[in-house]
């Protein structure tokens, strides 16, 4: 998905839900993220480090996690939004070799004043919900 | 979530001298350009012109194509092997992300994981731009969690580009700590 179109302040409610992404998670897709993010550390791309410390495999690491959050706020709101704020991001759930995640998301609050929103996101797959988001989106009157 | 971590071991009176005091910097030993930004859209499936086109980052209202807000850390992140640094050898211990809190800072732990992280970004990434990273440990919560007895730490991590305007700072919790077994024979 490209976005085309920026969302307007205007058109923005209080419980809108962002498109929800499916991503799978496998060892390529891992592996060409270390590569990309620079995070090169054993337990993202090496099933038997991972393992030793008690994940069920190779699992994604923390700037993979938040580069989707940024995709799902980027393809909902357009190239004119500015992402302000990412986070607090908690992980609870391991997300390895294997699952289909989901990325999801929704408009917790607006304030016309800054013209900004704020978003309650989350990843979710068959172990659960995996992580949550909070973010802060400037988005255009 | 563990990461096979070792961490630099001490005392808790050697962790508290570090509070409020910055414990790394590391500067991008690449600028931003096209190439990092596309191999790092990649494996997310992420398609968004503003990040590869310049046209279109002018049409929406950036100076050039702009890199993802969510990159600056990559582009902070120092090299893994620089020209001059000693080879490696089969039997070396791989080398993990540098987070200072745990490399830097001394602890009586030898194990950590990341818990939470948040981020604020102020200036955009533009081709060119090259990026440092400033650690600053600014928090130390003691605890006794399921896995073990240790500590949080939080890491204030300042991004700032060649210009020294902010681009980004981040908060991440650290929670370091000892098994319960290992601790008893200590």
């Amino acid at each position: 998905m490209n976005p085309a179109a920026d969302i307007q302040l205007a058109s923005v409610s209080v419980g809108d839900e962002l498109p929800a992404i499916a991503i799978p998670i496998t060892l390529q897709r891992l592996v060409m993220e270390a590569g990309a993010n620079r995070d090169l550390s054993l337990i993202h791309h090496d099933a038997g480090v991972a393992r030793a410390t008690g994940a069920p495999d190779a699992f994604a690491n923390t700037y993979f996690l938040m580069g989707m959050f940024e995709r799902l706020m980027r393809d909902w709101a357009g190239p004119s939004a500015r992402i302000r704020k990412i986070g607090p991001l908690r992980m609870m759930v391991f997300n390895a070799v294997g699952d289909t995640v989901f990325f999801k998301g929704l408009v917790e609050s607006i304030d016309e004043a800054a013209g900004t929103i704020s978003l309650d996101m989350w990843v979710e797959s068959d172990r659960g919900k995996t992580v949550t988001a909070k973010a802060i989106l400037e988005l255009r009157a | 979530m563990t990461e096979p971590t070792w961490g630099l071991w001490g005392t808790w009176e050697e962790t508290e001298q570090h509070l409020g005091k910055v414990v790394g910097q590391s500067v991008g030993p690449d600028p931003v350009e096209r190439g990092s930004i596309r191999r790092w859209l990649e494996p997310k499936e992420f398609a968004c012109d503003i990040h590869t086109d310049s046209d279109a980052a002018k049409a929406a209202g950036h100076e050039n194509l702009v890199a993802p807000a969510s990159m600056v850390f990559t582009y902070g992140i120092a090299p893994y092997w620089s020209p001059g640094d000693k080879p490696a050898k089969i039997d070396d211990e791989p080398t993990q992300i540098q987070i200072p809190v745990i490399f830097d800072v001394p602890a009586p732990c030898d194990k950590s994981f990341a818990t939470s992280i948040e981020v604020e970004f102020f200036e955009p990434l533009y081709p060119g731009d090259v990026v440092t990273c400033t650690s600053k440990l600014v928090d130390i919560k003691h605890k006794e969690l399921r896995v073990g007895k240790g500590a949080f730490l939080r890491q204030e991590d300042t991004y700032t580009k060649q210009t020294g305007e902010v681009v980004a700072i981040s908060y991440l919790d650290i929670f370091r700590f000892v098994a319960p077994a290992q601790e008893e024979e200590s």
